[in-house]
């Protein structure tokens, strides 16, 4: 087997699934924290939203996740991080991608950018709602939380997948 | 630890993630769809994996006194309510919270819109977080995990899961090989329905 290098176009889905799994180290023991994404959608979100309506600093739960503490803009920084090392990684392979990816035209039935993009919308709307709901994503309850053993983590993902499976089937078409 | 070194740590840890995720194709939305669908099964082997390592790696700096477990409080009709949401966000976005982001960095134009409606769902929640606190996040049994209910340390517990993680993975693997799924431009693409449509749009209807 030879050895990955940044040029390849893909690699084994073990090799990527270890070194994601070995960034718990850096983050439980420098910020004390486990992997995650969804919160910092409330960070960002919040400290816009905080620009047009001042008041929503006085949800609870919106001043914990603006805070300037260290776990917090980690968490952004390491969002922005993923874009940046995913731009790297494709240039660096030398693939190119389109504006939107051939699947969809499949999956919704129509090569339509704006239904593409409106879909798009509500699907992030839906996804943070949910994540926030659930109190973390695929990151913080899938990939954090099981390594803890966590109850809620489980359940989170088992019921993510029976909501992301039921969807595909009902109101997408096969790819 | 100041914000700065904070927010250093968490580009570079970025870095690596997005680039696991763009070199695994998991980022792609023919691989979540896919999934979604049962005919791709990339998703699951990274996020198995990750899960797995995750315990190991877990397992050893606990078991040596190096950190404190951060398990998240169990919320029965929040955890079911907010991943059945959460899971149909993803099978329609083709992507996770955290996949949109290497989206829109290798220039997926409709992740820019996920990426939006993320942030307007973020702030939705927070507005009615105060409302659908009392509802949905108080009580519960707190924080339970497995060492809830048998009584061996975390790290045996997560070794002997890594385990069983890793029987299911070397099956899974067996069963269908990593490369199957990848597609001619490693997007997860496999185009019958389109190739079937282009060439009956461009020729007259065969006579049966």
């Amino acid at each position: 087997m030879r050895a990955c290098t940044l040029r390849d176009r893909a690699w084994s889905p073990y090799v990527a699934g270890i070194l994601i799994g070995l960034l718990q180290v850096p983050a439980f023991l420098l910020i004390d924290t486990a992997l995650g994404a969804s919160s910092s959608y409330v960070t960002v979100g919040g400290s816009l939203a905080a620009l047009i309506d001042p008041a929503v600093t006085q949800i609870a739960y919106v001043a914990k996740h603006i805070t300037p503490t260290a776990k917090n803009w980690w968490q952004v920084a390491l969002v922005v991080g993923i874009a940046l090392g995913a731009m790297i990684s494709m240039s660096l392979s030398g693939a190119r991608r389109k504006a939107i990816s051939p699947i969809w035209a499949r999956a919704l039935g129509t090569s339509s950018p704006t239904v593409r993009y409106l879909v798009a919308f509500g699907a992030g709307f839906l996804m943070l709602f949910g994540a926030r709901l659930a109190d973390g994503c695929t990151s913080g309850h899938g990939i954090s939380g099981m390594a803890q053993l966590a109850v809620s983590s489980t359940i989170a993902v088992a019921f993510m997948f029976v909501g992301g499976i039921a969807t595909a089937f009902l109101l997408l078409r096969r790819i | 630890m100041s914000l700065l070194q904070a927010i250093l740590i968490g580009l570079a840890m970025g870095i690596v993630f997005g680039i696991a995720l763009e070199k695994s194709r998991v980022f792609e939305p023919g691989m979540i769809v896919g999934q979604m669908q049962m005919r791709n099964f990339i998703m699951l082997k990274v996020f198995l994996t990750a899960v797995a390592t995750g315990a190991v790696v877990l397992a050893a700096l606990h078991g040596f006194g190096l950190i404190k477990l951060a398990p998240k409080a169990t919320f029965f009709a929040a955890d079911v309510l907010g991943g059945i949401v959460l899971g149909a966000g993803i099978a329609l976005a083709g992507a996770c919270p955290g996949t949109v982001l290497a989206q829109v960095g290798v220039g997926y134009r409709d992740a820019i819109f996920t990426l939006i409606g993320g942030l307007f769902g973020a702030m939705a929640f927070s507005y009615a977080e105060p409302t659908l606190a009392p509802l949905l996040l108080s009580g519960g049994p707190g924080k339970l995990t497995l060492m809830s209910f048998i009584d061996l340390p975390y790290w045996m517990l997560a070794l002997g899961f890594a385990a069983l993680l890793v029987v299911a993975l070397v099956g899974l693997e067996k069963w269908r090989p990593w490369r199957a799924d990848l597609g001619a431009d490693v997007d997860g693409d496999f185009a019958p329905a389109r190739r079937a449509a282009e060439t009956s749009a461009s020729r007259f209807k065969p006579a049966e």
